[in-house]
């Protein structure tokens, strides 16, 4: 079974892939954060943070259509959340549209607005950070920034046996399918609870046997590895520049309000 | 290089008896007395089990599913302890000496998705090495000619799903190999292998000059890569003679749930016929 892989283009040669997976994180972080404290009726501010990433994504030499594929992952969560709500908040006094007989409320459509361009902003930084470092430089980076070394080794691993596990479950379905004769089994509930149990049985199983073999190999409770990378002036003075950047724009939100006030 | 010896009827390929330069140890390789194990639940996995094995032999660990043999296995390098004595090259199994008995003694597993756990082909190699304290360099030394013992140099920046069922096979016996272990115990190494891996398995493993247990359900590959051979069922070693003896004495393979494997007698007569030219043409020479 073909898989597609979290790292699919991190092989690419272009200034963002070479540069280190620190800089990297803290800088494509930073956006993240900075982005999402913006007031949401600062138009101009999310222009000119879609025009950054963009421009990151240029250097970056990502396909356009590889990003935007990844991207529409946030879809569904957007409708769960957000997109009823311009038609049931409140009126608050601020106006409304009324299109074909159906209200918005203004306060409503802002709000949906809000959770639709911080959510697309956050989506794209971390498809450009996940798709232009290996997934192995990636946890390394996280290691080395002092994130516990338990979260990286539980993504390391669930990383690596997701695939088997979802081999076997492929196989699981086709030996089902095998003797299936009433045609939609996918609606037995109880089908799917016994492979989902059956999964995971094998899995904790399979992580016994992984710890027997790590054990074998001399693992005594550390994780251990070599850095090769150093931050270079490249690296910092890049994604210091970039940081400066949105920074900026942030904060002149900031003093407009006070010029105005 | 290959020496001819002589055993008395018996066949000899030529391959398998050649004799490479092996450590040189006092010790046995592996004595194990009077060894007792049990599993939490009760199940009486091994009964009594005495055992000698010398440095430099190849012996093949047979027996019915449940006899025993993967318990024993997982003794070997202390990852299961049972009421008992086994010592690796005399050392016993105490907790100072599990670090280095993990060195000499290398397991490779059945399944290679267990032991290809990191995320490119060089680190899981590199594993065993950066665990033992090694420099950087001698990491990089030791990954190498491991890959290149198993044939998969060049793959060090491959992951793991990569690869075919045969390439994982090498790769997790080259991840034991890079620890230059003196014992290689070997789970059921041919299993569910095409006959290109088990034939390019076969003389990888041939070509390693350490001792070696292979357990393995696969008769003609214990034929061809072991000397010895130990029948084990229901916990105790029921036959322990060198691998012609064993595999010819159908009764006792009938007892234990064993058969000789079909073709054989073929098989044995053309190795005789082998060693017999391959005398000739050396007397010729």
């Amino acid at each position: 079974m073909k898989h597609s892989y979290l790292d699919s283009f991190s092989n690419l040669d272009s200034f963002i892939h070479h540069l280190d997976a620190r800089a990297k994180i803290i800088m494509f972080f930073s956006l993240v954060i900075l982005a999402v404290s913006t007031p949401a009726h600062d138009y101009y501010a999310f222009a000119v943070y879609f025009g950054i990433l963009f421009f990151l994504l240029l250097m970056s030499r990502l396909p356009l259509g590889h990003v935007f594929k990844r991207s529409l992952v946030v879809v569904p969560f957007v409708l769960m959340v957000a997109v009823f709500i311009p038609f049931f908040k409140a009126n608050t006094g601020t106006g409304g549209y009324n299109i074909g007989g159906i209200n918005m409320s203004k306060s409503g459509l802002l709000v949906f607005w809000n959770v639709v361009v911080k959510s697309y902003i956050g989506v794209i930084s971390m498809i450009i950070l996940s798709s232009s470092t290996s997934f192995k430089d990636l946890m390394r980076g996280f290691e080395r920034l002092k994130v516990p070394p338990i979260f990286t080794a539980i993504a390391s691993f669930m990383y690596r046996y997701l695939f088997v596990v979802a081999d076997e479950a492929m196989r699981m379905k086709i030996a089902r399918d095998s003797r299936n004769f009433s045609g939609k089994w996918i609606w037995d509930t109880r089908v799917i609870a016994h492979m989902i149990g059956s999964l995971f049985m094998r899995s904790y199983e399979r992580g016994e046997r992984v710890y027997l073999a790590m054990v074998s190999r001399g693992y005594d409770g550390t994780m251990r590895g070599f850095d090769d990378t150093q931050l270079s002036r490249k690296d910092l003075l890049f994604a210091s520049g970039i940081i400066l950047a949105i920074l900026l724009i942030r904060l002149s939100v900031l003093i407009n309000l006070k010029l105005v006030n | 290089m290959a020496e001819e010896s002589q055993s008395e009827g018996g066949l000899v390929p030529a391959f398998r008896r050649q004799k490479r330069e092996t450590k040189m140890h006092h010790h046995k390789a592996i004595e194990i007395k009077n060894l007792y194990f049990s599993y939490p639940d009760g199940t009486r996995a091994l009964n009594k089990i005495n055992l000698s094995i010398e440095n430099g032999e190849s012996v093949a660990l047979l027996g019915p599913n449940g006899a025993g043999k993967s318990t024993l296995l997982l003794h070997l390098n202390a990852i299961l302890q049972g009421q008992g004595e086994i010592r690796i090259f005399n050392l016993p199994i105490v907790s100072e000496n599990i670090r280095e008995i993990r060195r000499r003694v290398g397991v490779v597993f059945q399944d290679p998705d267990d032991q290809l756990f990191c995320p490119t082909v060089f680190d899981d190699v590199a594993f065993g090495p950066i665990n033992m304290g090694l420099s950087r360099e001698e990491v990089n030394k030791r990954v190498k000619k491991a890959l290149g013992e198993v044939g998969m140099k060049g793959f060090e920046e491959k992951a793991a799903y990569h690869l075919s069922f045969g390439q994982k096979k090498r790769v997790a016996t080259a991840t034991v190999l890079s620890m230059e272990p003196d014992i290689l115990v070997l789970d059921e190494p041919s299993s569910n292998l095409d006959p290109k891996g088990r034939r390019e398995l076969l003389s990888i493993l041939v070509s390693i000059p350490v001792t070696k247990i292979v357990v393995t359900h696969d008769l003609l590959f214990a034929m061809e890569l072991c000397d010895r051979a130990i029948i084990m069922d229901d916990g105790k070693i029921v036959a322990d003679g060198s691998i012609d003896d064993i595999l010819a004495d159908e009764d006792v393979l009938d007892a234990h749930g064993l058969e000789a494997p079909a073709g054989i007698e073929e098989i044995k007569q053309r190795a005789k016929e082998r060693s017999k030219v391959h005398r000739l043409r050396s007397t010729e020479a």
